[in-house]
């Protein structure tokens, strides 16, 4: 790791919160809903401690490892130089398929909330190029630059929440007993499987200085994450009731859209949506940063730069290959990339850092 | 005094005859009418001599006469005295009324004390000829500062002359520890420049840092702040300032006290600090004078300046090219009507509109004061009007546009002020192509430029961005005065960034 | 490495302009160009639908509408918004939809789905059923020179809670309730001739018409105005309305406010579900009395609360007494008591719908009158010419 590039564990848990903000959006509250039905409101206080408890385990497993190792580097260490690469390999070959699935994404979100008439292409490469200029940067820049953005984004989810506030209903929020415990459950999954996604960013762990003792560590990412997607879902449970909410595909901005603030300016969700396009360039800047950090530590090659077109251009390719329509697309994004997502996050990587750790490789 | 480059020539040593050491003296200044020697009788002795040197204007005539050639001609004083080397010791120990004298055996140093409103005595049979500090006093003096407007702070602004300014300095900052070195910059014009900062109090590696910078100045003169700027920065090719210069003393002082090394030049009536980070551009020193909420209120109204005078343009573009339904109904409905007769489409409007208030701001800058004034309140006034009623605009464009503009006047440094204007065009470019999208993403790549900058070692972002988060309420707000006072973490200054109170 | 990315983004914005294919640029709109629909009104016609714009195309501008008839919805739409006679009709500033009972009969859910499905169109636009007539015929005789179809469409939903004659529902409330109750309550509306009070005023005024009962693809029935006021304060959707109500010779007017509704199931020891309750509460004003009675005592103030009382349990009863015949739970009384008691009624053995249509429910209704607001003894009651004004004051006290 280059020695001027080096970030603390709170910028490093901004970034992950500023990144993990876009699926989180993107995804509720029509995925928890689907499976949660009313009481999904909910589900994301139940997701919490599952998120919890993989966050721990995953510090567990990386506590005592010296500083400047990331998890590619743990691998290879933990496992060999050949299975080692190997588990890397598959990583960023999976994330980079995801950074074209997020390019996509976002680009399908585009086109069915405010650009109706445009098409993705021209959403696809705009947000490589630029992701691409992030990419290739410093870890450190890119952190910053969520810092930057971390209380503006805040900001104004609050507002869109305050407006939003006065057309929710009870009635669409209740009856939950005792006897929805598996709804909730069912509807925490897709909250748990985005909260899990931080596993990724162990592989920029080799970029991150101990903080000096007596200041604050980390950014409380997990909290303020299960609590914005807490708010999100009851706010959009509240106001369009279960079946709305499950038949819209992007219910939250069909909220927004409704929404006026504070009466000077109405139906925000341009802005809002041009929000969430800032945190798709942050997260797709991550996953190119980390794929390309990857190879850099696979290959032996100093300059992790290199990696960043290669794999933009694959992420691109995989973007508009990856299908036809908006209706195939919908299959890999509900069903596909989630339980691939969960597979790497929860089994592999875990599986990874343990291996190295009993073998007392660090 | 440590040099960047030296201006003098070889240095050949002073000759024993002065003839030749003054004429070497005068082949160096050969061409220059102002270059003055004289032969003067020591003690009134027509048989011992020295030669007088000098460079008229930048000495004192009624100095030199009184308090160098007057005594050395007075026969009580030196008449007694028989050799050169005894009649250089007397002067070198105050038989002459001069408060700086020095030694000299090199011309080069000789020719280059005499660019420094010195005189010199060359004396025959000595290698050592004498200088004598004797500058004239003609100098701009001290006013109020012009750029930066003063309502209850010292009103003491830097001038032309280094010497003068460090005497500001020393004045506000009575410390045995600070200090100031000195600089010779540019290879023809060595121009000198000084670094100040409080040894034992200011970070050494800052200090380090700045005096590796300035030494590493390769310019013929520092005569322009840009020679200075954009060579100690550390992103020349951003338009963002690096360094805060300032022509205010107290605010230099301030910040010379907050943990920053200071930069002064010969010839330059400002002072440069570093690091700069973007939160002290966001900061004046009239937030200290008056009450601190008002202040904290003041300084946040200039953050919303900054986001107005960026996006307000770009915002209306994309608002109004592709995301209508954001406008309420009735605005809409005015706005529709009023734009019924415009020719021009609305990105077209807009930049025709950002190009005319550049105009005529520079247009105001550049004429004599009086006319550049009237100009600029005629142009805003009359062609705004003319061009609504003509319908080459339309009114809410206009109004945009001055809104955008005087929230950009409302940044506390110039340099700020420019870069945002011209990111102000980046982002009405990003609106047209892609609307809200382009907006957004042109933000986010301007966070991300402004997140990657640094100014000597210290995140440009600070305290927004980079270190613990910490004191982002300093940035943001004015604390009371009674308030424990932290200094910011990222100056790492030698208290450990506990005030001494 | 920079270059090249501004190079590909400077491709990229010019590709926005491509004419080849939809870019970004589609999107964009001449401001100058746009009429701005506030009031869409969709008919059943022999092609399909006519669908009608009526909007502005600025401040000054008299408004106009188009209409175009198609085999669907977007059809007629899509050829209505782009481009009539130059200019380009938007959406998203729609404030009401009118569609003709005709065309409500048969495909609500289609209207319901292009609002939901097409971007610019807003989810909180309201939805007006016109009776008696067309839509399109309804805002053609609204409009007066002076008085936008558009404003009087927007008063009427701005003000027709307050008149207690019914409540705009708004395209996601009865989506959503179709969704959850099978059936949802839509504003109806029919124009009425009246004399005209200025020469530049409509034709026609808009006058509240009731509620239908509305399937997605079908009318369930209608609601009288009776019936209307009990579905609003049983729903809780009254702001404030005026009442009369007779009180010995005279008839008092009062205006009702801070209506509470507690619905509630009541079971028998086994577990079945008895009877609904409903118990509102009110607070009312007096606001104006034609004959005179003393409202400073005691009795005549019952006597009032009760007329009241009696004549919103009317309505109410009317409402609840219409779910059955209609077969229809539009009040959505089963989840009220579901919320009420979830375990209960989840026990209880039988689906709702098995239930509803015999279930008694029992209406109670406290009213309490609270003030005359300025004046409390007209001389005309009071009848005293005698006394000090002390002696009048504790006289009337006596008596309240």
């Amino acid at each position: 790791m280059g020695k001027t590039d080096r970030l603390t564990e709170r910028q490093l848990t901004v970034l992950i919160f500023v990144s993990l903000l876009s699926p989180m959006i993107r995804i509720l509250p029509t995925a928890a809903v689907t499976l949660g039905g009313r009481a999904s409101w909910l589900s994301a206080l139940a997701a919490l401690p599952a998120g919890a408890l993989l966050l721990a385990i995953l510090r567990a497993l990386t506590k005592n490892a010296p500083e400047g190792l990331g998890l590619a580097d743990m691998a290879i260490l933990g496992w060999g130089p050949v299975a080692g690469r190997i588990f890397a390999i598959l990583c960023a070959l999976w994330l980079t398929f995801y950074g074209g699935f997020l390019a996509r994404s976002a680009a399908e979100r585009l086109l069915s909330t405010v650009y109706p008439n445009g098409t993705t292409p021209v959403f696809i490469v705009t947000m490589l190029a630029v992701s691409i200029l992030a990419a290739a940067g410093l870890t450190k820049t890119l952190s910053r630059t969520a810092e930057v953005l971390m209380p503006i984004l805040l900001a104004v989810i609050l507002v869109v929440l305050i407006s939003a506030a006065p057309e929710v209903s009870g009635e669409n929020l209740l009856p939950v007993t005792y006897r929805n415990w598996k709804d909730i459950l069912y509807g925490a999954i897709p909250i748990f499987n985005v909260t899990a996604a931080h596993a990724y960013f162990l592989f920029l762990r080799g970029y991150v200085t101990k903080t000096t003792p007596g200041k604050r560590k980390v950014f409380p990412w997990l909290g303020l994450l299960i609590f914005i997607a807490f708010a999100v879902t009851l706010f959009t449970l509240g106001t369009l009731g279960t079946n709305l909410s499950i038949t819209m595909e992007n219910a939250f901005f069909m909220v927004i859209r409704n929404i006026k603030v504070f009466g000077v300016v109405e139906r925000v969700e341009a802005v809002v949506v041009a929000i969430w396009i800032v945190t798709d360039f942050i997260f797709l800047s991550a996953i190119l940063m980390i794929v390309a950090e990857v190879w850099k530590t696979v290959t032996g090659v100093k300059r992790r730069a290199f990696f960043v077109w290669p794999g933009a251009a694959l992420s691109g390719a995989a973007a508009f290959l990856i299908a036809r329509d908006a209706f195939d697309f919908l299959k890999w994004s509900d069903y596909i990339v989630p339980v691939i997502n969960l597979t790497f996050t929860v089994a592999l990587i875990p599986l990874a850092l343990a291996v190295g750790k009993v073998r007392k490789k660090y | 005094m440590m040099r960047g480059r030296s201006a003098a020539p070889a240095e050949p040593e002073i000759s024993p005859d002065a003839t030749v050491s003054v004429a070497a003296l005068e082949e160096v200044y050969k061409d220059c009418y102002d270059f003055e020697s004289r032969d003067l009788h020591i003690g009134g002795d027509v048989r011992r001599k020295a030669r007088l040197c000098f460079i008229d204007g930048l000495v004192s005539g009624s100095d030199v006469a009184e308090q160098v050639i007057k005594p050395l001609t007075d026969p009580e004083r030196f008449g007694a005295v028989t050799d050169m080397k005894s009649v250089i010791a007397m002067l070198l120990g105050g038989s002459v009324y001069v408060y700086t004298a020095k030694s000299r055996t090199k011309l080069g140093e000789l020719a280059e004390d005499l660019l420094n409103g010195f005189c010199a005595l060359i004396f025959d049979a000595e290698r050592t000829a004498v200088t004598f500090e004797v500058k004239s006093q003609q100098r701009r003096s001290v006013e109020a500062p012009k750029e930066e407007k003063v309502v209850k702070g010292a009103k003491d602004a830097f001038v032309e002359t280094m010497k003068v300014n460090t005497t500001l300095v020393r004045r506000k900052l009575r410390n045995t520890h600070l200090k100031i070195r000195q600089y010779k910059l540019g290879s023809r014009a060595d121009t000198a420049a000084a670094l100040i900062y409080i040894e034992g109090f200011t970070n050494e590696g800052i200090v380090a840092e700045a005096e590796r910078r300035l030494s590493g100045i390769r310019t013929e003169g520092a005569l322009t702040s840009a020679v200075i700027e954009e060579n100690i920065v550390d992103n020349p090719h951003s338009p963002f300032p690096q360094v805060i210069s300032t022509e205010r003393s107290d605010k230099f002082c301030m910040n010379i006290l907050e943990g920053r090394v200071g930069i002064l030049v010969d010839g330059l009536p400002l002072g440069f600090l570093a690091p700069g980070t973007f939160s002290q551009f966001m900061k004046v020193p009239e937030d200290h004078s008056g009450h601190f909420i008002v202040a904290s209120a003041l300084t946040l109204l200039r953050y919303f300046s900054v986001a107005l005078t960026l996006l307000a343009p770009a915002f209306y573009v994309a608002v109004a090219m592709y995301h209508q339904e954001m406008i309420p109904t009735r605005l809409m409905q005015s706005m529709i009507e009023a734009k019924q007769q415009v020719p021009f489409p609305t990105a077209a409007e807009v930049i025709m509109m950002l190009l005319a208030f550049e105009l005529l701001q520079e247009a105001g800058i550049r004429l004599p004061s009086p006319i550049g004034e009237t100009v600029s309140i005629i142009g805003a006034l009359i062609v705004g009007q003319s061009a609504v009623e003509a319908s080459v605009v339309s009114p809410v464009v206009v109004v945009v546009i001055a809104l955008a503009g005087i929230a950009g006047y409302t940044m506390p440094n110039q340099d700020m002020g420019s870069a945002l204007r011209l990111c102000r065009f980046f982002l009405v470019l990003a609106a047209i192509g892609f609307g809200m999208f382009g907006v957004a993403l042109g933000c986010a790549v301007l966070l991300y430029h402004l997140s990657s900058l640094e100014s000597f070692g210290v995140p440009y972002m600070t305290p927004f961005a980079g270190g613990e988060g910490q004191h982002l309420s300093r940035a943001l707000l004015r604390h009371s005065m009674t308030d424990k006072k932290d200094r910011e973490p990222e100056l790492k200054t030698g208290d450990g960034g506990e005030a001494k109170l | 490495m920079k270059k090249a990315v501004i190079f590909t983004l400077a491709l990229t914005l010019a590709l926005t302009g491509c004419s080849s294919g939809l870019t970004i640029f589609s999107n964009y709109r001449h401001l100058e160009m746009i009429e701005l629909v506030r009031t869409v009104t969709v008919d059943s016609s022999e092609d399909g639908v006519t669908v009608g714009i009526y909007g502005t195309a600025g401040e000054e501008q008299e408004a106009r509408m188009y209409e175009k008839s198609g085999p669907s919805i977007g059809v007629a739409m899509n050829e209505l918004t782009l481009r009539p006679l130059g200019r380009e009709a938007i959406l998203s500033h729609t404030e009401n939809m009118l569609i003709g009972e005709d065309l409500a009969k048969t495909r609500l859910d289609e209207v319901l789905d292009y609002v939901e499905r097409f971007s610019e169109m807003r989810l909180d636009t309201g939805l007006l059923i016109v009776r008696d007539g067309t839509a399109r015929d309804l805002v053609f005789g609204l409009a007066g020179e002076e008085t936008p179809a558009s404003d009087v469409v927007a008063g009427l939903d701005r003000n027709i809670a307050r008149l207690g004659r019914g409540y705009v529902f708004s395209c996601r409330e009865i989506a959503a309730s179709l969704a959850q109750n099978g059936c949802a309550l839509v504003q109806c509306v029919r124009g009425e001739e009246e004399e005209k009070l200025f020469e530049k005023r409509g034709d026609l005024n808009l006058a509240p018409a009731g509620m239908a009962v509305m399937r997605p693809d079908s009318t369930v029935g209608f609601l009288s105005d009776e019936e209307t006021l009990g579905a609003m304060l049983i729903l809780g959707k009254l702001r404030s309305c005026n009442l009369d109500v007779p009180v010995d010779d005279a008839v008092l007017t009062l205006s009702v406010d801070n209506v509470k509704s507690d619905i509630k199931p009541v079971f028998s020891k086994d577990g079945k579900l008895q009877r609904a309750e409903i118990k509102l509460s009110l607070e009312a004003n007096l606001v104006s009395m034609d004959g005179l009675v003393d409202v400073r005592t005691r009795d005549v103030r019952e006597r009032a609360e009760k007329a009241l009382s009696d004549k919103v349990k009317s309505a109410c009863d009317a409402a609840v007494r219409r779910g059955p015949a209609l077969g229809f739970d539009f009040l959505d009384l089963g989840g009220i008591l579901t919320r009420r008691e979830p375990i209960a009624m989840e026990d209880m053995g039988v689906s709702w719908k098995e239930v509803f249509p015999s279930l008694p429910v029992e209406v109670e209704v406290e009213s309490v009158l609270m003030r005359t607001y300025d004046i409390i003894d007209p001389p005309e009651i009071s009848g005293r010419e005698e006394g000090t004004p002390w002696e009048k004051l504790t006289d009337s006290l006596r008596d309240s």
